[in-house]
């Protein structure tokens, strides 16, 4: 089991921007890490700086408290799965699986017995034969998934290992992650551009753009008091609501504002509520199972609320949105940067309106 | 397969035919007597193999080609492999010199630096001995250029994921890249070996004791100390040259399934 430290690295490729700026973070040994962030904003990269498989152009990387900056990859201890499988096209599943096995000098007969463990563990054990040519993605990312699983390292590295399945299988290979981390208690570092997936399965959460940090913190806390706007509409589905602070009704505070209202904070009504509410008109509504999802727009803006399922609700025109003022956030217009005004929230409203 | 075209089947045989007649004429000839031949009659020896192998020494010469060609292909094959990969996969300081300077002796006519390897190997004491036919035919800048090129087809993440599982470069190299150039290094290796089996300056400036001979220098030698003037036994060369052609014929037939072209990729969606 070995913590990481990342300090201040940088990291500029050949000819080409700086990727990373100053990144500083710590992974507590045994700690279940996701990283997230909109494509090229550099979370291959970073997970390359802690394989090996790249250099930082300054600052440090320390795995299980030594300095690693100049240890080969193979040096490390750590188990990495690729963006792209990268598993070797001349090699069966199992030797796929069991290469790393190999190279440590594992034998043969307990290496095979390692393999189709972790083939049944992965549903692999029609395929064991099997070239990747003759696989599915989703097969493949599995295969990818076992070569790392086969290996007790103490540290887990995976790119996106879940993109490739449809939605049952990766909800199964979710739990099935979730509970190798458990069994192992291995330090796992994860990329995903799914937010449901960082949100469950991370002890906590970093957001990266553009190769900034932009906050490392448990899901709640990155949920709910997002560092700034970029954060606060990265994570959450549907995406966050954004108006100007001073279009809500009773608004008596500070210039410059932007309000941020998750669509689960607001409520529609189809009378004028004795709360501030915002007059709406329903533009769009889709229908998500037990909820509807209803696009509206109001005269701050587009709004998306989601709502029980009821058919009056389609109805009503106009209809009235109103919001909960304590889970409201609020964003300086322009830094970008969340402004806490819980503790006068309410004073600022004339609640009488 | 397409179903069979008649007319291109027709082509494909008739010149097949033609590129095949002067060798299959060769052969055809060889199995005669001279005496025959000369009178434009029909019989039929196999007295000319059995003198080009006794009398004329060609068990020997062909031992020292298979000898010759044989180590020069297994060492030029490694040396140009490893000087590939190292060019493919890494950067260090004067690579890209090295690579250049490989690249350029493809334009170096090899006669060029005829004298200069006379004159190194006879300081090395080397001249009329098998290191002095094999040492100066290693390093191949084309294999090495043609190889390189492969590999660099060969995606880095499958390096990167073997490295991740506790590969060294020289495991990598064994396990990964040279499985996967199988096509590439078998395609080179047979390059190589023709190449060297047809070589005739080198070993006729290389060496003069008849030990040594290679099949090549036994042939032309064969027009030399053949009786009569301007008689030629024709019948006895082609003998000799059916020996000289007949192991790079079986080398071909042994190697070509592995010059199938095309890695078998699924590594990388
Ligand atoms: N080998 C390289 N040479 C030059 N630039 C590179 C290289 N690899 C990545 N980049 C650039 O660095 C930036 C970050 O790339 P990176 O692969 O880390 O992004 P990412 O966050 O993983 O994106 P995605 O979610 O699409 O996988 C991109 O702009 C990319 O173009
Ligand atoms: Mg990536």
């Amino acid at each position: 089991m070995s913590g990481i430290v990342l300090r201040n690295i940088r990291k500029t490729y050949p000819g080409g921007p700086t990727v990373l700026h100053d990144v500083s973070m710590e992974f507590h040994p045994g700690e279940f890490i996701v990283i997230v962030g909109p494509s090229g904003c550099g979370k291959s990269t970073l997970l390359r700086l802690i394989a090996g498989l790249e250099r930082a152009d300054a600052g440090e990387i320390e795995i299980a408290g030594k300095r690693a900056n100049d240890l080969a990859p193979q040096d490390r201890d750590i188990a990495m799965i690729f963006q792209n499988y990268a598993l070797y096209p001349h090699m069966s599943v199992r030797e796929n699986i069991a290469f790393g096995l190999e190279l440590r000098g594992m034998p043969r007969a307990e290496r095979n017995r390692r393999a189709e463990e972790v083939a049944h563990m992965l549903q692999l054990d029609a395929y064991l034969e099997r070239k990747p040519a003759a696989l599915s993605g989703g097969q493949r990312q599995r295969v990818a998934m076992g070569r790392a699983m086969a290996r007790n390292t103490s540290t887990f590295l995976m790119d996106e290992p879940l993109s490739n399945l449809d939605n049952a299988l990766r909800v199964a290979m979710r739990t099935e992650i979730k509970e190798l981390h458990r069994q192992l208690g291995a330090t796992i570092v994860y990329v995903t551009h799914d937010q449901t997936e960082a949100l469950s399965l991370a002890d906590r959460v970093a957001v990266m753009k553009d190769g900034h940090l932009q906050q490392f913190d448990r899901p709640e806390a990155i949920y709910d008091r997002p560092q700034n706007r970029f954060v606060a509409s990265f994570l959450g589905v549907p995406p966050i609501n954004f108006i100007a602070a001073d279009r809500l009704p009773g608004w008596q505070g500070m210039q410059g504002l932007t309000a941020g209202l998750r669509p689960d904070i607001l409520t529609v009504h189809t009378e004028r509520p004795a709360r501030p509410a915002l007059e709406a008109r329903i533009v769009l509504s889709e229908m998500t199972g037990s909820d509807l999802l209803l696009h509206c727009d109001s005269p701050a803006g587009r709004l998306t609320v989601t709502t029980p399922r009821r058919e009056r609700m389609l109805a009503a025109d106009p209809l009235w949105i109103s919001y909960d003022l304590d889970r409201t956030l609020f964003f300086d217009n322009d830094s970008g940067e969340r402004v806490d005004l819980e503790r006068n929230v309410h004073s600022i409203f004339n609640t009488e309106e | 397969m397409k179903p069979e075209n008649p007319i291109l089947t027709t082509l494909s045989v008739a010149a097949g035919l033609l590129f095949l007649s002067p060798v299959l004429y060769s052969v055809w000839m060889s199995f005669q007597t001279a005496d025959a031949f000369y009178t434009g009659k029909l019989v039929f020896t196999l007295d000319n193999y059995g003198r080009a192998v006794g009398e004329f020494n060609f068990a020997r010469y062909l031992v020292n080609s298979l000898i010759v060609s044989g180590l020069v292909t297994v060492l030029g094959i490694t040396v140009a492999t490893l000087a590939a990969f190292a060019f493919a996969r890494f950067t260090f300081r004067g690579g890209d010199l090295m690579f250049g300077a490989t690249v350029a002796t493809l334009m170096i006519p090899s006669h060029i630096s005829l004298i200069p390897n006379y004159l190194t190997l006879a300081k090395a004491g080397l001249l009329d001995t098998y290191a002095g036919l094999i040492l100066p035919a290693i390093s191949n800048g084309f294999a090495a250029f043609f190889l390189r090129q492969y590999i660099r087809g060969i995606p880095k993440a499958l390096d990167e994921a073997a490295y991740m599982d506790g590969a060294t470069p020289l495991t990598v190299l064994w396990r990964i890249i040279v499985p996967l150039s199988r096509p590439a290094i078998a395609s080179m290796a047979l390059y190589i070996f023709i190449t060297e089996w047809n070589n005739y300056i080198w070993p006729l400036v290389a060496v003069g004791k008849q030990d040594l001979y290679t099949l090549q220098i036994g042939l032309a030698r064969l027009y030399k100390i053949n009786p009569g003037e301007g008689l030629v036994d024709w019948p006895l060369v082609m003998a000799a040259s059916t020996i000289t052609i007949l192991p790079v014929l079986i080398g071909f037939l042994l190697v070509e399934r592995h010059l199938v072209r095309g890695i078998t990729m699924g590594a990388v969606k």
